[in-house]
């Protein structure tokens, strides 16, 4: 069983025709080349995966590829401005050492974006609330917190 | 610019990293892979009848499907030739390789995977320690005797199960403990902890030209070639490891995966090869920290010396020796250590199991020795009625300590001002105050693995310096900050204009790899003596440019300027320009390795890792809230005293702490990877096994006490690996007080915590 469906992505239109079972995250990254959102678990436990689908978070391992039709879908790689620049949640990352090995951060940047999309002043708790779906195994998770205060601080 | 190194530069790979560009070892793709997978041993011990691969290999799309019988007859292993490719004619774990298909997509090789028809006759696992060390237990091994040592390493005690045995007995012990005022006997259990990196385990393999190309993440280029030469029977020259960006690591990235099948597999098919395992092959596979049971007993007297001290551990290495025949020796560093032990006897074995091989994660066994030690030392304080803090000061090693192992710790003081440090900043008698609360403190010292390392520096005609290094990005930033802003001040030069490479086995000088926080005081050390050698060059170069002598000019602020006259000055990029057709590239390197410190010997049988080299010093206080109803621990405030030496960059090294902080806590409460009585993990999914999330985990206070080391890059030593060693001690003591019941496992569930509340009623 195959599935044909449009959705946008990134602010493109793009037709995939891909099996009816196949999830959102392996149309990303194998028929798109979009590898920047992540598989950690195929399981929807670790959030590395993460993308927006009509601006809410999702894991998009567990996703399936054609509830998507329709829908916009961005991901880290339509983020930056055109011009390149950082979102004001990436920069805070780049800028408080909130990076280290790198392979949840796009799952958190776009956790995140979607929080302050919704809630332009998050508290600390807000934050960790938002993010008890995301997995960091390097940091202790305190200068990423520290990263979306600083972020939402400079917005206002 | 004044220098970049004590300051937190930009981390220059965060922005790739931030933008999803970063390519890591899952994403890279060589232009017509195939893809394969792996049929994992579905029970922990059997004979195998047969294989049947035929259903396999008639599906659509599959290339191969290869057996033992494929790959050559071979045993390999870190310290014990003991583990083949793929088992033959027994299994003897969960999980252990049978065979490997080959397909065009990686769900063709997946589908085909369960079409491998593997006869199995189960026997009786050997599940656990107890079950292993029993009087005529089964042998994991039977041909055990046949196993020999990795060339270039001595025999050391081993007989059946127990795959290795270190004993330190240095006399007079009996008589010590014999003097006693009072024995204090306590046993400590831990369970296996997970890496859980948040990048599984992949590997792509080419074969080209009679030569191996692996493309990897992992922590240690140097060793994935040196083990899969030995896995394949070929020289290490035939093959080449090439590293990407890796998430994370901490341990399980330091012996060889999933490398050495891919190269076999792609000779075999003749085409590029990708094996990635899925979060569960991931689990079930990986060399987790071990389990290990802990037995201690010290004689202390009233005044609050200790005098006599027995500590036997046994480690789980799972079904195949691994590196945990090296971690027997870590107990003779910790157990007489910090506090000072007159006499210490110490007896440890590395066990076989029918389970997954365990391995080195973070603080390798010091995580749950420390834990051991220091819920001991509070016992010790308790049993004689005195504070335990107090306890602590009163039995402290100075400077001059000797270790068990005979090595002496010429600045061991330093642990009385961390101790003061902490004090400072978490007063003792303010902590762990009200109901259900409690504060728990803890020591170790730590070392920094002495690893050899080299570094090639390269001005370029832009003047930009190129670092070319095998060191690996293992994420901390010791290469992305450290290393780059050591060189940068080798030429006083921004860390922007520095470039490193990725390691690539072909082009740079072996390195020890990303582990125990060796790479900014080795790999640093090294840019510094190939600072040394290109900064006389440009020396020479500048000073012929401008006319005059060499020791008339100096380097400084991107430029080469006349001493006395700051505008007779030429930039480094006209410098290296002009030097390319005077004198040639101006290119220098250097080389580092931490010399063995002295020790002794004869102190014990069986110490396959002898010295202790380049040690750091670390307190820890922890304040926890328990609930009564519900068993859940709360840490309240977690404050952090780590002596570094030198820090490199503040902000990179408070992120080790803070990072090394959570995993402890979830060692300490979350995370306990457990076997069953059938041989079989029971957690078995990222949802099962639960990681800290950010709910979890408090703002970790940090104090770093600079104390420059003499070898060390402006003083710099490890600092990554140690800040998760003492937290399950410091938590666990604090939970013990909150609850005044004992706490002796890891983790400290909310079921152990209700225990300890009932023992404590009880009392």
């Amino acid at each position: 069983m195959s599935a044909e469906f449009s959705m946008t992505v990134n602010g493109r239109t793009v037709t995939v025709d891909v099996a009816a079972d196949e999830t959102l995250l392996h149309v990303l990254r194998d028929e798109l080349l979009l590898t920047g959102a992540k598989e950690g678990c195929d399981e929807g436990e670790c959030g590395a995966c993460t993308v927006l689908v009509d601006g809410k978070p999702v894991d998009s391992c567990i996703y399936p590829a054609p509830a998507a039709a329709g829908r916009t879908v961005s991901t880290i790689e339509g983020l930056v401005g055109s011009d390149g620049s950082l979102t004001p949640i990436q920069r805070a990352f780049v800028d408080g050492f909130a990076v280290q090995c790198g392979f949840c951060t796009p799952g958190f940047v776009m956790t995140l974006t979607a929080l302050i999309e919704e809630n332009s002043k998050p508290t600390e708790r807000d934050i960790r609330e938002a993010l008890s779906g995301n997995l960091c195994r390097c940091t202790g998770y305190s200068t990423i917190i520290d990263a979306v205060l600083t972020a939402t601080e400079e917005r206002s | 610019m004044s220098g970049s190194v004590g300051k937190s530069v930009p981390r220059l790979d965060a922005e790739p990293k931030v933008r999803g560009e970063a390519v890591y070892g899952v994403d890279f793709e060589l232009t017509g892979t195939l893809y394969a997978a792996l049929v994992l041993s579905p029970v922990p011990s059997g004979r195998i009848i047969g294989i049947d691969t035929s259903a396999a290999a008639a599906q659509a799309g599959v290339r191969a499907v290869v057996t033992a019988e494929d790959a050559p007859d071979l045993r390999s292993g870190l310290a014990l030739d003991d583990e083949p490719l793929f088992a033959s004619d027994t299994v003897h774990y969960e999980g252990e390789p049978i065979a490997a298909v080959v397909a065009d997509s990686l769900k063709a090789a997946r589908r085909a995977v369960s079409d491998v028809i593997v006869n199995i006759e189960e026997s009786p696992p050997v599940a656990s320690l107890e079950a292993a060390l029993t009087e005529g237990a089964p042998l994991v091994h039977e041909n055990w005797e046949t196993f020999a040592p990795v060339p270039g390493l001595p025999e050391w005690p081993r007989q059946g199960n127990v795959v290795g045995e270190m004993t330190a007995d240095p006399g007079g012990v009996d008589e010590a403990f014999a003097g006693a005022d009072h024995i204090v006997e306590d046993v400590f259990v831990a369970d296996r902890q997970y890496q859980a990196y948040l990048e599984p385990k992949s590997a792509t393999a080419i074969y080209e030209e009679d030569r191996y190309t692996i493309h990897v993440s992992h922590q240690y280029p140097w060793n994935v070639r040196s083990r899969t030469a030995r896995a394949l029977g070929v020289n290490p020259s035939r093959i080449r490891v090439i590293g990407h960006h890796m998430g994370g690591g901490f341990g399980a990235r330091l012996d060889v995966g999933l490398e050495p099948y891919a190269a076999l597999l792609a000779r075999l098919v003749r085409a590029p090869v990708k094996l990635v395992f899925d979060r569960s092959e991931d689990l079930l596979t990986c060399n987790s920290r071990e389990n290990a049971i802990i037995r201690i007993r010290s004689g202390v007297m009233n005044d609050g010396r200790i005098v006599a001290r027995e500590f036997l551990c046994d480690m789980d290495c799972g079904a195949y020796a691994t590196d945990t025949v090296f971690l027997i020796s870590i107990p003779i560093f910790l157990a007489g250590s910090v506090y000072e032990v007159p006499s210490t006897r110490v007896v440890a074995r590395a066990v076989y199991t029918n389970t997954t091989p365990t391995g080195a994660f973070r603080g390798v066994s010091g995580t749950y020795l420390n834990f051991a030690l220091e819920r001991h030392t509070d016992n010790l304080a308790n049993t004689i009625a005195m504070d335990r803090r107090e306890f602590r000061i009163r039995n402290l090693m100075d400077d001059g300590h000797r270790m068990l192992n005979g090595q002496i710790l010429t600045d061991a003081g330093i642990m009385r001002t961390a101790f003061a440090e902490v004090e400072a900043v978490a007063p003792w008698a303010d902590m762990g105050k009200g109901p259900n609360r409690g504060v728990g403190m803890a020591a170790t010292l730590w070392l920094t693995n002495p690893a050899p390392g080299q570094v090639t520096l390269k001005l370029d005609v832009d003047g930009t310096l190129g670092v070319i290094t095998g060191a690996s990005e293992i994420g901390t930033g010791a290469v992305a900050m450290g290393v780059r802003q050591i060189a940068a001040d080798e030429l006083g030069i921004d860390p922007r204009d520095v470039i490193v490479t990725m390691p690539d086995t072909d082009v740079q000088g072996h390195d020890g790899g990303a582990q125990g926080s060796r790479t900014t005081h080795i790999v640093g050390r090294a840019v510094r003596e190939a600072g040394t050698g290109l900064r006389e060059q440009v020396v020479r170069a500048g000073a012929r440019l401008l006319g005059e002598l060499p020791d008339d000019v100096e380097i400084g602020d991107g430029h080469v300027s006349v001493k006395g006259e700051w505008n007779r000055r030429v930039t480094l990029a006209e410098v290296a320009t002009q030097a390319l057709y005077d004198v040639g590239p101006l290119v220098a390197s250097g080389s580092y390795a931490t010399p063995t410190p002295k020790y002794d010997p004869d102190t014990a049988v069986g110490l396959l890792f002898p010295t202790f080299p380049t040690p750091t010093y670390h307190v820890h206080i922890a304040e926890v809230e328990v609930d009564p109803d519900t068993g859940l621990v709360t840490v309240l405030r977690y404050v952090v005293v780590q002596e570094v030496g030198k820090a490199i960059t503040p902000e990179g090294v408070i992120g080790q702490i803070q990072g090394g902080v959570a995993q402890g806590i979830g060692y300490a409460l979350y995370e306990g990877l457990q076997i069953g009585e059938d041989g079989r993990y029971r957690q078995r999914t990222l949802e099962a096994y639960r990681v800290p999330i950010a709910l979890d985990v408090p703002r970790v206070e940090a104090v770093l006490l600079e104390h420059p080391d003499e070898e060390g890059p402006h003083g710099a030593k490890g600092a990554a690996e140690p800040p998760i060693v003492p937290v399950a001690a410091a938590i666990g003591n604090a939970i013990a007080d909150a609850t005044g019941g004992a706490i002796n496992r890891i983790p400290i569930t909310p079921e152990d915590v209700l225990d300890a509340l009932a023992e404590n009623r009880e009392d």
